[in-house]
């Protein structure tokens, strides 16, 4: 063969964005196309025999799962989150908590609740660590079977979030046990979430979530459907019933959560918008394991309601309610865009 | 601040294992997935890293690394540092953007799998660390990489390398895929934290950091010196997992370990020993890519394993003696195959660069020198058409790396053996004994077919380099070529020429 000839030609981004008129921003250049399991014209999911154990599970529950769509790498994150700007946002944040912490620590305001608010926190709060975690695992598996850079990557910082939401509830378990020590914060929490019946629908729901292995089915149990419901009663009426009761301090943790909760909506809406403007035929197993995992979440929220101290049927319509109206938006912005 | 110190608390953070009820632990934990094999599944109550780390802990510190390293990459994009590094040296940044990047994004794979089905909370807590860890590699790579397009389109590789079919990422999706995607958490635990990164990413990131700093590339040292500084994190859920295997399957752990060294030993070899020993300019080089084995991972490996009571691999030997040959023939194999690299290999086989050789690798000028003697006469007559790829070489069924290692024979000469097997009717071939033995016990998983194996089966058409070459991604503005002919070869320049080759025929 011949030497190569050159004919340099100049690029201002990576060729993979292709002949762009706008560059692209940080976020993009940093999440586009990186993970090569979803590479284009690949023959198999991973360099080994294409019936190795995990070709075929990735075959399965990725590549078949009834959510398709042509162009994953379409996909953004609205908050165009990279790892810079995580670590920059949630150090912020943390910031803010850790101030919080220390002032009320400092007020003695964990000693200054009242027995009921003790109580409340020890049955509702304290015990969602598992929950919490339990969710922390689906969102990493997500993450692992991604179709997309975008999406894993998203799933990632959702990951790291929930950690982050194990880690204040621990902090405020200890705090709790600290002043209250014979309430049974601290001890009793694995006991609650294992036999309590307000606890079993919940945990129900997110053991079948652990082994809902299908790529989409997963995301839409936990994005779409279990995380949107049971944070509004774990974080939004949690906080309001706290501070109706004199507990400003867990009100405004529950606020800082809620910002974590709400960009995971924000990308999981987005994601859920781009199946189905991509693909409308998505629409009939979004709407499949809306309904199936809706029925769960509503089951675990109505046993929990007790927990709350607000009467059953207000606590259930709220979070349905807020549920509904996150999923009205999706599917409207899909509708209007098709 | 008042705050509750973190050892107040955290044990709660840890403690969020409970006994599944709805649906079976099988289920939830599938042994594909989990891997936990012989261990009793109580037996991972047990599991502890010995550096524990807060969520808040890590954002506060990681945002600190984060505003430095950017900080010093946005007051050097000011310099024109990059246009005087050496062309060799930039083949080397090349290579590893392109090497690396995505093989970061792998990892974060690794971890969030083990966030997912880790045998213990505090395990799939650390890998939540452990997949942010990777998340900034990648992005840092990636970005760093970046940077360059716009100068030299070869940077572009830093995402594309993978997603192509060239034989370098073909041959390194086949390990990473092996021992970061698909594998078990516990092997996956053994060979990524444990052999791969508190072993071999020290080789990439020391050392090349080293000759970063040497070549005056500070943006570079900056850049993989910060992303070194988060392994120790992450890394010791290798360790971690090791102390509960050894006690209930050592052998188990001995051959997941061993496997994982050698599928790491051949890949670095191909990426890091030609960096060391012929792309970085000799005035620079810290030591050899032998020297550096020997301290950082010969030494650290066997004092790792011989801690939990572990021997050395049964490939040792093999190993040891490779030390002296395998990056020497994969740097001529590439050198050789350069329109097939995305970076420009110099061959490094001056006068004063053979005497560096020669000094450090006592058999080198035995081994390789009448080759290249051959190379350089045919440059300097005019015929470099003949030192260019007429057709593919052997590639071997586990490394997918070319088949190149020449082993000693009792008469002293130095021969590629062919080391082969024949299972269900083909005859498959390696580079190695390791290569073989892990392909024959593996032989269900990792039976797939090589870039030759595909070019044989008419998946790569026309069947000819133009063919090959375009079945790599390759374009005419990357592919690689010696950046300096004259550098290498002006030392021999009126010599009597030996084996002149005509191209297209033989000599």
């Amino acid at each position: 063969m011949s030497a190569p000839a050159r004919k340099p030609r100049k690029l201002r981004t990576f060729s993979a964005f292709g002949d762009v008129r706008k560059m692209p921003s940080e976020y993009e250049i940093v999440t586009h196309a990186q993970n090569w399991n979803t590479r284009a014209g690949r023959l198999s999911a991973f360099e080994q025999n294409p019936s190795s154990p995990m070709n075929l599970w990735f075959l399965t529950y990725r590549e078949h799962s009834p959510l398709q769509v042509d162009d994953w790498d379409g996909f953004r994150d609205p908050d165009q989150i990279s790892y810079r700007s995580y670590v920059h946002l949630q150090a912020d944040e943390q910031t803010k908590l850790d101030g919080m912490l220390d002032s009320y620590g400092e007020a003695g305001a964990a000693d200054a609740l009242t027995p009921e608010q003790v109580t409340r926190l020890g049955a509702l709060f304290t015990p969602s660590r598992y929950l919490v975690h339990g969710m922390q695992l689906v969102e990493a598996y997500i993450g692992y079977m991604g179709p997309s850079s975008y999406i894993t990557s998203a799933a990632g910082y959702a990951n790291a979030d929930f950690l982050r939401r194990v880690t204040m509830t621990a902090y405020r378990t200890r705090e709790l046990q600290l002043a209250h020590p014979d309430s049974g914060i601290g001890t009793q929490e694995r006991g609650l979430w294992e036999q309590h019946p307000a606890w079993q629908p919940a945990r129900e729901a997110i053991e079948r979530a652990l082994v809902a292995y299908d790529f989409g089915e997963a995301f839409t149990a936990l994005n779409l459907v279990l995380g949107p419901t049971l944070d509004d009663l774990l974080i939004r009426q949690l906080g309001e019933a706290s501070k109706a009761n004199g507990d400003e301090l867990t009100w405004l943790l529950c606020d800082v959560l809620a910002e974590d909760s709400n960009r995971r909506n924000r990308w999981s809406g987005a994601l859920a918008t781009h199946c189905l403007t991509s693909r409308p035929e998505n629409e009939a197993p979004l709407r499949k394991w809306i309904d199936r995992w809706s029925a769960r979440a509503d089951a675990a929220v109505e046993a929990l309601a007790p927990l709350l101290g607000a009467p059953t049927a207000d606590v259930v319509a709220g979070a349905q309610a807020a549920r509904e109206k996150f999923h009205a938006g999706l599917f409207q912005t899909a509708a209007e865009a098709v | 601040m008042t705050l509750l110190k973190r050892e107040e608390w955290q044990d709660f953070v840890r403690d969020v294992d409970w006994t599944l009820s709805y649906v079976d632990e099988e289920a939830a934990f599938p042994e594909w997935f989990s891997g936990t094999g012989k261990v009793p599944r109580e037996a991972w109550l047990k599991w502890e890293e010995d550096y524990k780390v807060s969520y808040q802990e890590y954002v506060y510190t990681q945002r600190e690394k984060e505003t430095s390293t950017y900080a010093v990459k946005a007051a050097l994009s000011r310099s024109t540092t990059f246009d005087h590094l050496d062309e060799g040296w930039k083949s080397s940044t090349k290579m590893h953007f392109g090497g690396v990047a995505q093989v970061e994004y792998t990892a974060v794979l690794a971890e969030l799998k083990m966030a997912r089905f880790g045998l213990n909370g505090a395990w799939r807590n650390m890998a939540t660390f452990g997949q942010l860890d990777e998340l900034r590699h990648n992005a840092l790579t990636t970005y760093f990489g970046h940077e360059f397009v716009v100068k030299d389109p070869q940077y572009d590789w830093t995402q594309k390398a993978y997603t192509t079919n060239d034989w370098v990422p073909i041959s390194l999706r086949t390990l990473f895929d092996g021992i970061m995607t698909t594998s078990n958490v516990v092997d996956c635990a053994l060979q990524v934290p444990l052999a791969f990164e508190t072993g071999f990413t020290n080789l990439q990131f020391v050392a090349l950091s080293a000759d970063a700093l040497e070549s005056g590339d500070i943006n570079f040292a900056n850049m993989i010196s910060s992303i070194q500084t988060d392994e120790a994190r992450h890394s010791q859920q290798g360790v971690a997992t090791l102390e509960i295997l050894v006690e209930h399957d050592p052998v188990r752990a001995q051959w997941v370990i061993d496997k994982g060294f050698w599928g790491s030993a051949r890949a670095f070899a191909a990426l890091t020993g030609p960096s060391m020993d012929y792309y970085t300019p000799v005035e620079h080089r810290k030591q050899s890519y032998r020297e550096f084995m020997e301290e950082w991972i010969v030494d650290q490996f066997v004092r790792t394993i011989e801690d939990y009571g572990l021997k050395k691999p049964w490939f040792w030997d093999e190993f040891m003696r490779g030390l002296d040959t395998w990056h020497h023939s994969l740097h001529m194999g590439m050198w050789w195959w350069r329109p097939t690299l995305w970076w420009k290999p110099k061959a490094g086989v001056s006068k004063d660069e053979r005497d560096w050789l020669r000094e450090k690798y006592p058999n080198w000028e035995t081994v390789y020198g009448d080759k290249w003697d051959v190379i350089i006469d045919n440059i300097n007559n005019n015929n470099v058409e003949a030192t260019l790829p007429e057709t593919l070489p052997y590639l071997c069924s586990t490394c997918h790396l070319p088949c190149c290692n020449p082993t000693q024979s009792r008469d002293g000469s130095w021969r590629i053996r062919n080391k082969s097997l024949s299972y269900s009717g083909r005859t498959y071939h390696f580079c190695s004994n390791g290569c073989r033995q892990i392909w024959w016990k593996d032989r269900d998983n990792v039976n797939h077919q090589t870039l030759v194996d595909r070019f044989l089966a008419g998946a790569i058409q026309p069947m000819t380099v133009e063919g090959i070459l375009g079945y790599m991604g390759m374009t005419p503005e990357v592919m690689g070529d010696d950046p300096d002919y004259t550098a290498w070869t002006k030392d021999y320049v009126g010599r009597e020429a030996t084996g002149l080759v005509q191209v297209g025929g033989a000599s």
